[in-house]
């Protein structure tokens, strides 16, 4: 659907015209039917990679090709993509109905009034219809844009930020339209600060450092990337095993973990030296642990 | 493509009726129109009524020069800032499209407007009982096709830089100006001066002259229309040339425009 090979993207700013590397080779690729996700710090450079797959920005040197074309600005390409992006840079002046009917109109097919009424209807926005967007919230506006989707059966959405700002209601909201969108067979990029909301939308995860891509795999692969552990709290007697890691005292209680493998010796530890074991539970590992892991301590999956 | 072409063009007319700073233009030069006309409606002498005729006229014809200016700049300009053609972009409407529906709309809201300025001359005409002149027809289409040049002229400024650069630089440097100090420069050479940077500016200031977009290509050989709203059988085809050089004007602007358009690196 998406392949982007060794895509370098720089500006140049201020009166010296400094050099500033946005993208330093990014490479990646996103299957047909994929809900992907961009994942990287401020600064990372991952609304820039979006701005490239989107044809927004031409890169410095690389190539990007979306369904098999180099995207150009208002290409017919366009005429199965949907964009939502960060900041709601929609046409303010133009009503929530207007807006709606406004850009379905650009994707050269006749839109029926039907239509338009059952989308806005679909997203609670019916009784705002003659609401101008300059009045609308954040969350009015992404539905403005989520509408196209639900108008046009999109094929591939690309999605920056599109959840900051909005309350954990709308969120909500949010994330069930995109669920639709994705079960009716559409890819879905997206940008997202939100770790939480990745873990529990996206299927492949790219994590972009410093403008390269440093990871991309399947979801799974990566909340398994630090294996699972069991997270144990005790009273000990006397030394304790080195399997025993992260070992943290509270009060005459020692929290700590120990590997999935080694749970059967812990126990065998504690039948023999008569330890009181206040908890023992599995832990899985989130993907801001292995986010964490791979950006900050520079690890990669085995 | 007509059916994007529409939508693109109906959406703009929406922005020039919600656009408070044009519509706060609009009425602050209507109401001075108003006021300075005020006089000529208690007044019965007929040359007195055409004066004022005159008067409301002409200053009704600059206010759209001025508004015209204003629709192509704000149409570029607030899109721009807003990077709401983000969303125009990335669907199957290209910028070429955007940017003709951007001088269509200018250009069909100026034709309207100078439509109304027509119709309020001919009705001021018949109330103050003044001859309604095929001049007021003349101007009025003049009007439109200079109002059509500087559409595209600040279309192309408003795609280039930033709006207030655009203003300052259509205010400043203008061919009315250059003009100016070309005839400053040809009656110092007359004079006798032999200086040679004095003739290289002669000839840039002719050449600036030539090279930036006149409002009146014709104006010279129209003028008489302007203060008899006379015109002679002869004079209608002023009006042609004057299109057909704001034709090859706003061709000009379209397509450098375009390429600007296309080579920005943030949208």
């Amino acid at each position: 659907m998406i392949i982007a090979e060794n895509v370098h993207v720089h500006f140049r700013r201020g009166l010296l015209r400094r050099k500033l590397q946005a993208l330093n080779g990014l490479s990646l690729e996103v299957r047909d039917g994929d809900f992907f996700a961009l994942v990287g710090q401020n600064g990372a450079g991952k609304s820039t990679a979006m701005y490239c797959l989107l044809g927004l920005l031409q890169p410095t040197s690389g190539k990007v090709k979306v369904m098999g074309k180099t995207p150009e600005l208002g290409s017919q390409l366009y005429q199965s993509v949907a964009y939502l992006p960060e900041e709601p840079h929609y046409h303010l002046y133009l009503t929530v109905e207007e807006a709606t009917r406004y850009y379905s109109s650009l994707y050269r097919r006749r839109v029926s009034d039907k239509a338009i009424n059952e989308a806005l209807e679909r997203l609670g926005l019916a009784q705002f219809k003659t609401l101008p967007l300059s009045k609308c919230s954040k969350g009015m506006k992404q539905k403005v844009g989520i509408a196209q989707c639900l108008i046009h059966e999109t094929r591939l959405l690309f999605l920056d930020e599109p959840t900051r700002g909005l309350d954990p209601l709308v969120v909500r909201e949010f994330r069930e339209a995109l669920r639709e969108i994705h079960q009716r067979g559409a890819t879905i990029v997206m940008n997202s600060h939100v770790l939480s909301e990745i873990e529990m939308l996206a299927n492949r995860v790219a994590i972009i450092d410093r403008g390269k891509v440093v990871v991309q795999d399947d979801l799974q692969n990566l909340l398994t990337l630090d294996r699972e552990v069991y997270g144990v709290a005790f009273e000990p007697n006397g030394s304790m095993p080195d399997y025993i890691a992260s070992v943290e005292h509270v009060g005459n209680v020692v929290k700590a973990s120990i590997p999935k493998e080694r749970l059967y010796d812990f126990m065998d530890y504690t039948k023999n030296t008569g330890l009181s074991v206040h908890e023992c539970s599995l832990k899985k590992a989130s993907l801001e642990d292995s986010f964490f892991k791979i950006v900050k301590d520079g690890r990669a999956p085995s | 493509m007509s059916e994007v072409l529409k939508a693109n063009i109906l959406a703009n007319f929406a922005f020039y009726r919600r656009s408070r700073l044009l519509m706060a233009f609009a009425f602050a030069f209507l109401l001075l129109t108003g006021l300075s006309s005020l006089p000529a409606l208690f007044n019965d002498d007929g040359v007195k009524s055409f004066n004022a005729l005159h008067q409301v006229f002409s200053i009704l014809n600059v206010f759209l020069l001025f508004l015209a200016g204003g629709l192509g700049l704000f149409i570029i300009s607030s899109h721009l800032r807003n990077r709401s053609l983000k969303m125009v972009f990335t669907k199957p409407c290209s910028p070429a499209l955007w940017l003709a529906s951007a001088i269509l709309s200018a250009a069909i809201v100026s034709l309207l407007l100078n439509g109304v300025v027509l119709t309020c001359a001919v009705v001021l005409s018949l109330v103050w009982k003044v001859p309604v002149r095929a001049g007021l027809v003349f101007i009025s289409a003049d009007t439109f096709i200079a109002s059509l040049g500087i559409i595209a002229y600040m279309v192309l400024l408003a795609t280039l830089t930033h709006p207030a650069i655009a203003v300052t630089f259509v205010l400043i440097f203008n061919a009315e100006m250059f003009y100016g100090a070309h005839t400053w420069t040809q009656a110092a050479i007359r004079s006798g001066s032999s200086s040679v940077a004095l003739r290289v500016l002669d000839h840039i200031f002719h050449g600036l002259y030539l090279a930036l977009p006149m409002i009146h290509a014709y104006g010279k050989q129209t003028d008489g229309i302007d203060t008899s709203l006379r015109v002679l059988h002869g004079d209608w085809k002023y009006l042609f040339y004057s299109l057909g050089y704001v034709l090859v004007l706003t061709a000009f602007c379209y397509f450098v425009a375009l390429f600007a358009l296309q080579r920005k690196r943030h949208i």
